[in-house]
């Protein structure tokens, strides 16, 4: 599935398994601005779940998003949202679709509340409930008393709340968060993490996490969308991804780290010393038996053993190098190469 | 902070479209109400609509026979009395003329002040609109949701609708309605009903204009500080150099104040109602007939369809602009 300029878009690992329809299908979708092309041929069927969409900056992420809420006006294909056509259902295909966008927006002059109340009116709520599910969601991603004061006066993680809490607030069925942690402290990361972890777990809210926090799509998604250069590369559940990544573990030695690569090297199992002072090693079956053998009989020093480390990171540069023109070149990047990752 | 969810579900219908371009129009007249320049608008024209009402009240019981001019008339003598007789005459036999033309002035009158404080409004309205929207991106908050950019023009057009009817034509319609709940005959109904029309159908043109104008001026810049100098410059700068009468004819086209000016003289028909009185009422004198047809050439309008043309043309260019800028940035 790898370096096709449209990925399998009912990959074999996927399907809606709960008997749900599909949340998102693309057909062909295109997207070009004067000469340059955003989006080229997309097709893909998004089943329900938490899908994290992966891909370098100006790969395409922001306007396949922009796309599939009539944002943007596609120049080729058809798209379908919940299953309604997003270009002949214009306004209904939007009903139950929640949007944060990755940049700054409110409305001037409104408090906190009552800019969510006015989005979840604006998504056809009555006055009251949308009061009451204003509270309640802000009170979910974690705004307290700050909800009566003018937006205009919050800080960046404050924004970013209240714009999470406008895309929840008329209890979307799939939502698009494009960088939703952007500006929040480590705490309030965590804690909107977990938010977009639970939702689809305990609310049945499909979510489209765009981000490049890789260990955070890792964390809360079952499924990723690869786009690069306008294409889509890869889509599968993570675990299916992670089963056709070749098995890989990192050690980090307490010391003797020459001795390490000597006892692998005798093995006929090279490592490769990454920058950060961890030993990279391929293994069969992706355990880490064998090492800690190895490491008896050469009466070798205590190390920290990492299985299949940065599955998803590996994928990411993999799916989009093989996604570049000359891709094909055997002197692309190795996969074991040390792509720059820090500790 | 708590991330367990225990949230009322939502799965009702939601509302239709028309719900929520009226929930965009009430929430941006509720923001604007709780501007203290507003509430002094407000107050200004809706006493403006009382002075109407009262105009019209004063009217009515005093030229009515067995009004007001004719006990007070008691006082002045047989010549005062037989005056206020002709003038009750003239009203029961011309009430085409003496209804229709006091109305029509009072109502031209109105319409000087409701639209200058329709367009002091919008100066503070301008930067608003859209400006202020794609400033803070506010048009990706509005369009991913159930609105398409024509819902959203059209609560943005509703809400200057709205402070329109706030300041204009509710304070108009409030006057004229109780200037007649009072009065003594049907005629007064009968016959002021034209000069409303009229003065409806020019708050219709100056709704169109302003608000394609303001839109238009909303949408050139994304600072609230660019969009009132525009705004301004294109009120009282083109304002001010069109209204000498010998400044040149594409000046005065390029003034839309001027304009609306010449189409309020094109509306009300002024001239109409000040020589048809001037050649029809038997008691005038030759110099007030003189003096009342002098006005009625003052007030005619010296091109009328030049000045619908140029509103036309306003309203083409300004939506060209706004529907340009209409997409998230």
């Amino acid at each position: 599935m790898n370096a096709s300029s449209v990925a399998d878009p009912t990959p074999s690992s996927s399907g809606s398994g709960d008997g749900r329809a599909w949340i998102i299908e693309a057909e062909g979708l295109g997207k070009t601005y004067g000469t340059h092309q955003a989006l080229r041929d997309v097709t893909v069927r998004v089943p329900p779940g938490t899908i994290g969409l992966l891909g370098p900056n100006g790969a395409g992420k922001s306007t396949f998003i922009k796309c599939l809420l009539n944002l943007e006006t596609p120049t080729a294909g058809t798209a379908r949202v919940l299953g309604r056509d997003i270009r002949a259902a214009n306004r209904s295909s939007r009903e139950r679709v929640g949007y944060s966008p990755e940049q700054d927006c409110h409305i001037a002059g409104m408090v906190g509340c009552e800019y969510v109340t006015y989005c979840g009116q604006l998504s056809g709520m009555s006055l009251q409930l949308a009061r009451q599910r204003t509270h309640e969601i802000l009170d979910l991603v974690g705004m307290g008393q700050e909800r009566y004061r003018p937006i205009d006066t919050y800080s960046t993680g404050m924004r970013q709340r209240v714009k999470l809490a406008q895309a929840f607030v008329h209890d979307p069925e799939v939502v698009f968060l494009d960088e939703p942690t952007n500006g929040l402290d480590p705490s309030g990361r965590e804690h909107i993490l977990r938010l977009i972890g639970s939702l689809h777990r305990d609310l049945g809210t499909s979510v489209i996490i765009s981000s490049h926090l890789l260990r955070d799509i890792e964390r809360v998604c079952d499924r990723v969308l690869i786009i690069g250069h306008g294409r889509l590369l890869e889509h599968d559940r993570i675990d299916a991804l992670k089963e056709r990544h070749r098995r890989i573990v990192e050690i980090a030695p307490a010391g003797e780290r020459d001795r390490f690569l000597a006892a692998f090297a005798a093995r006929g199992t090279p490592a490769v010393a990454l920058s950060n002072g961890r030993l990279r090693v391929e293994s069969a079956d992706g355990s880490a038996g064998w090492i800690l053998e190895l490491m008896r009989e050469h009466r070798l020093p205590p190390a920290e053993i990492v299985a299949n480390p940065d599955a998803l990171h590996e994928l990411f540069i993999k799916a989009v190098a093989s996604g570049q023109p000359g891709a094909d070149d055997p002197a692309a990047p190795p996969l074991l190469a040390d792509h720059g990752r820090q500790p | 902070m708590d991330a367990s969810l225990d949230l009322s579900r939502w799965r009702q219908t939601p509302r239709g479209v028309g719900y929520r371009r009226g929930v965009m129009i009430f929430t941006g007249l509720r923001q604007l109400l709780q501007l203290r320049l507003f509430k002094v608008l407000i107050s200004v024209a809706w006493s403006a609509g009382l002075a109407v009402a009262a105009l019209g009240f004063v009217f009515s019981q005093s030229v009515s026979s067995g009004g007001w001019v004719e006990s007070l008339a008691v006082y002045f003598g047989p010549r005062g009395q037989a005056f206020a007789a002709v003038l009750s005459g003239l009203v029961l036999l011309y009430p085409d003329i003496c209804i229709d033309g006091w109305f029509t002035a009072v109502f031209w009158g109105h319409s000087y002040l409701g639209l200058t404080l329709s367009l002091i409004a919008l100066t503070a309205m301008v930067p608003r609109l859209i400006a202020l929207d794609r400033a803070t991106h506010a048009l990706t908050v509005y369009l991913s949701r159930p609105l398409t950019s024509g819902d959203y023009l059209l609560g943005k057009l509703g809400l200057i609708a709205g402070v329109l009817a706030l300041l204009w034509t509710g304070p108009l319609l409030f006057g004229w309605l109780l200037s007649v709940a009072f009065a003594p005959g049907t005629d007064f109904i009968v016959f002021s009903f034209g000069p409303l029309l009229r003065a409806l159908a020019f708050h219709a043109v100056a709704l169109v204009a302003l608000s394609a104008i303001a839109l238009g001026v909303s949408a050139l810049s994304r600072t609230s500080r660019t969009a009132t100098m525009a705004w301004i410059g294109l009120w009282l700068v083109f304002g001010a150099m069109a209204q000498p009468p010998q400044a040149p004819v594409w000046i005065k086209r390029a003034s839309f104040t001027q304009n609306l000016a010449e189409a309020r003289q094109g509306i009300f028909k002024l001239d109409r109602a000040l020589t048809l009185a001037a050649d029809t009422l038997p008691i005038l004198d030759q110099r007030t007939k003189q003096n009342f047809a002098g006005a009625g050439r003052r007030a005619e309008a010296a091109d009328f369809p030049g000045a619908l043309a140029s509103l036309a043309a306003f309203v083409v260019a300004a939506c060209f602009v706004f529907l340009r800028r209409l997409r998230p940035e």
